[in-house]
């Protein structure tokens, strides 16, 4: 049987900004119809690789492919294929919201009205409004309209609710969820770049934290939340001292001990079982605390 | 239907769904011949992975306990206790062994746990009749 061709594979990547190295050797592969969140802090490579895919920037070691191309020498075919929301969306200050998406929907083989329709009612948009005068959730509505509607197989998203109230960042995923996914759900891949893990996370089926251009953790999501716990135990006296070289981080305070633990969850549950304590219990941790406990031991 | 996702527990987002259906079957919150919500506005409401609703409904699909009727939804079957007995018994042990391990970490005695497990059952029982008592109005 073989596998089908992914819809993104980085391989080796570097990119560098004169001296800063942006990106060194990130490997990591999206299957059609995946969820795929890219984690890291400002400045750890995030939208530098989604450049990459893009096309924006050409990989100076390493190669990127989408769908099994090339996107500096298949561009239009790769792009026919993608749709992009970046973080700052900027369109020309002088369109309305008609003449935009009508300028985008130009550039497009197929564009579903009927979604953009439900889309401009939904988000209680005015065709009429120039883009000049919308608020930057609007524009991101616009941005994400003009994403949905070409019902590309791959949609990538840089920081697409960042700065934006907690309504209009409900009703972006949502219309991820809904309105993109639905149409041929097998097949729609997400590539997504936040901060806001949390907000993404019953949507991410897989996840990079990115550390300095290096991918220092690839994991599914749900096998994350299996690995990754965090064990609480208080004890009648002082803990005793134990062996927890297993634990990714150990914190002391008074007669409990907290353990962030990355697999060897039940052993350390049994080491502390052994020693009688009060209470012991144990909980996953979430992307956001797997994605910070990543990062600080 | 009224769904309660934990990202703490560990447990896969779709086996969570499958879980709370079934424990809504067995409370009688579902009734068999009732529909479950559509996919995509159960997915959209959860903001939970479109994929991962499907994933659930099919996995209920498989053990027998709803039933997919082309263009009008999922409906709780009307026998939907389609798992043969010593499956149905495995699972129920599954379970039962992790309420032990539980109880024993935090030390509730045997004697005390066999109470609770008494209690519980009268509560649901109270619980099935309270939503049988609402649905005869």
């Amino acid at each position: 049987m073989s596998s089908p061709t992914p819809a993104i594979q980085i391989e080796n990547l570097v990119y560098a900004y004169g001296r800063a190295e942006a990106v060194r050797d990130l490997n990591l592969t999206v299957q059609p119809g995946r969820c795929f969140g890219l984690f890291g802090r400002n400045g750890a490579g995030k939208t530098t690789t989604m450049k990459c895919l893009l096309n924006l920037l050409r990989p100076q070691h390493g190669q990127v492919r989408v769908f099994g191309l090339d996107p500096a020498r298949h561009e239009v075919e790769v792009k026919r294929r993608l749709a992009y929301v970046p973080d700052q969306v900027a369109f020309y200050p002088w369109m309305s919201v008609r003449e935009t998406l009508d300028y985008l929907a130009s550039f497009r083989t197929y564009w579903n009205r009927k979604t953009e329709q439900e889309l401009l009612e939904r988000f209680r948009l005015d065709p009429l409004q120039l883009t000049r005068n919308l608020s930057k959730g609007q524009r991101t509505q616009v941005a994400l309209i003009a994403a949905i509607c070409p019902e590309t197989d791959l949609l990538v998203l840089d920081e697409p609710t960042s700065g934006l109230d907690p309504i209009v960042r409900r009703e972006f995923i949502e219309t991820v969820i809904g309105a993109y996914q639905e149409g041929n759900p097998g097949n729609r891949t997400i590539f997504v770049s936040t901060h806001l893990i949390t907000e993404f996370e019953g949507l991410i089926d897989e996840f990079a934290i990115l550390d300095h251009g290096r991918a220092v953790a690839i994991l599914e999501s749900d096998q994350a939340r299996d690995r990754y716990k965090k064990i609480r135990a208080r004890f009648a006296q002082s803990p005793p001292q134990l062996d927890l070289k297993g634990a990714l981080q150990v914190r002391r305070e008074g007669r409990e001990l907290e353990l962030i633990a990355n697999g060897a969850g039940p052993e350390l549950v049994e080491c502390l079982r052994q020693h009688n304590p009060e209470t012991l219990t144990t909980e996953s941790l979430t992307l956001e605390e797997i994605f910070v406990a990543t990062l600080k031991s | 239907m009224v769904f309660q996702l934990n990202f703490k527990s560990g447990m896969p987002i779709y086996l969570q769904l499958v879980d709370q259906i079934k424990a809504a079957a067995a409370s009688g919150a579902l009734r068999p011949g009732e529909a479950l919500p559509s996919i995509r506005p159960l997915a959209e409401e959860l903001r939970v992975n479109r994929n991962t609703v499907a994933k659930a409904y099919s996995e209920l699909e498989s053990l027998g306990v709803i039933e997919t009727l082309q263009g009008r939804g999922c409906f709780l079957k009307e026998n939907h206790s389609a798992l043969r007995k010593e499956v149905r018994r495995k699972l129920l042990i599954e379970e039962i062994d992790q309420a032990i391990v539980q109880a024993h970490h935090l030390q509730v005695p045997r004697q005390e746990f066999l109470v609770l497990i008494q209690e519980r059952l009268e509560a649901l029982d109270d619980k099935r009749r309270v939503n049988e008592g609402q649905k005869g109005d």
